[in-house]
């Protein structure tokens, strides 16, 4: 019974989460570039609850690495190449990323509206 | 995403060929230094990777059984993370090299894309014990996540092949659900379940499952280092099952 319920449980917590990803997902496109070691735009602005994909571009010589704890990404942009991924839904509130291999210069925020 | 259905459409057809001659490994299916495997690949991505585990058994007649590996993991591309590693057990009295193992994970979806996650396992393993063959595990693996809760569900069948021992191809699942409260301290729960022969399902107090607490965390080292780890609690939630496993994983990203 108990291994029943954990079962379960845990079945359950996973479906939720896909349910409300369902009813709240849709799509829109962002454009972010890498320059000398900077986001550019390094702020953007997008709706609450509401799926974005991000396409960064990384004009640089050298790969960077798009990292954000508050949005749960990590992902490898090679020299001159593009990588895309999506973030949210998200409930509105501001969101850091950064750079991984040039955190002082590579600075950015998703404020969610 | 053509490439990822071909691959997705290939292993699978892989594994299917491969389930008939599929045989078991040993009295716990999950070893004390099991993991739960997530589907997203980070390309690049370089890791030293430790696992420990200890298992109490059901029957105080047994020595407690422990395990632990290293390997080392790369992120090929952005679809797939290999990794090699080497195990070793013991029991208290004895220790012994366990086997080689070379595990492959390939992300079938773009990171976020759709409101779950896929991702295929394709893990095979030489035990030292050459009586038991090659051993498979593969699977399907599930991310979903929402606000600052990540859950994963994955789908795994695992068995012995070319061998003379254990006959049998075993289904079962592994779970996990974790808060991301920061960087350095997450805080969740696991579960690991094995629920019989694909062909003959055990009946509930057959089943091998264990469940509980988990942690998790990351803390930089450095501009290109990373320290992660999780560790749990679980306990036995069958006769079947050990009556406690403690497990945990450290990995060194570079």
């Amino acid at each position: 019974m108990k291994n029943n319920y954990l079962k379960h449980t845990l079945i359950s917590i996973f479906l939720l989460l896909n349910l409300t990803n369902i009813s709240i997902a849709a799509s829109n496109d962002i454009q972010i570039s890498i320059k000398n070691g900077r986001f550019s735009p390094s702020e953007i602005d997008i709706p609450a609850d509401t799926k974005v994909k991000l396409t960064v571009e990384n004009l640089d010589d050298t790969p960077e690495e798009f990292e954000s704890y508050d949005l749960n990404r990590e992902v490898l942009i090679k020299a001159k190449s593009k990588a895309s991924f999506y973030i949210g839904p998200l409930s509105p509130g501001v969101y850091k990323f950064e750079g991984e291999f040039s955190p002082e210069t590579a600075q950015g925020v998703v404020r969610v509206k | 995403m053509m490439m990822r259905n071909n691959l997705m459409q290939g292993l699978c057809c892989l594994a299917l060929l491969s389930a008939s001659a599929l045989v078991h490994a040993g009295e716990y299916l999950s070893g004390p230094a099991d993991y739960i495997y997530t589907p997203r690949v980070e390309e690049g991505e370089r890791e030293i990777d430790t696992k420990f585990g200890t298992q109490t058994p059901r029957s105080g007649e047994d020595n407690r059984l422990s395990g632990a590996s290293i390997g080392f993991g790369y992120g090929v591309n952005s679809w797939w993370f290999t990794e090699i590693y080497g195990k070793v057990t013991w029991d208290g009295t004895n220790s012994q090299f366990d086997a080689v193992e070379w595990e492959n994970k390939f992300q079938l979806t773009e990171t976020g894309k759709y409101p779950v996650d896929i991702g295929f396992l394709l893990e095979l393993e030489r035990p030292q014990n050459r009586n038991e063959g090659y051993e498979a595990k593969y699977g399907f693996l599930f991310q979903s996540e929402w606000k600052k809760w990540v859950a994963n569900l994955n789908v795994l069948m695992q068995g012995h092949y070319t061998g003379t021992e254990n006959q049998g191809t075993y289904f079962g699942y592994q779970g996990q659900v974790k808060y991301r409260l920061q960087p350095e301290l997450e805080l969740g729960a696991q579960i690991y379940s094995w629920l019989g022969q694909v062909n003959n399902w055990n009946t509930n107090e057959q089943q091998q499952s264990s469940a509980g607490p988990a942690i998790f965390g990351k803390t930089k080292l450095g501009r290109k280092e990373a320290l992660k780890y999780n560790v749990a609690y679980l306990w036995g939630t069958t006769t079947a099952s050990p009556k406690n496993t403690i497990r945990m994983q450290v990995e060194y990203e570079f």
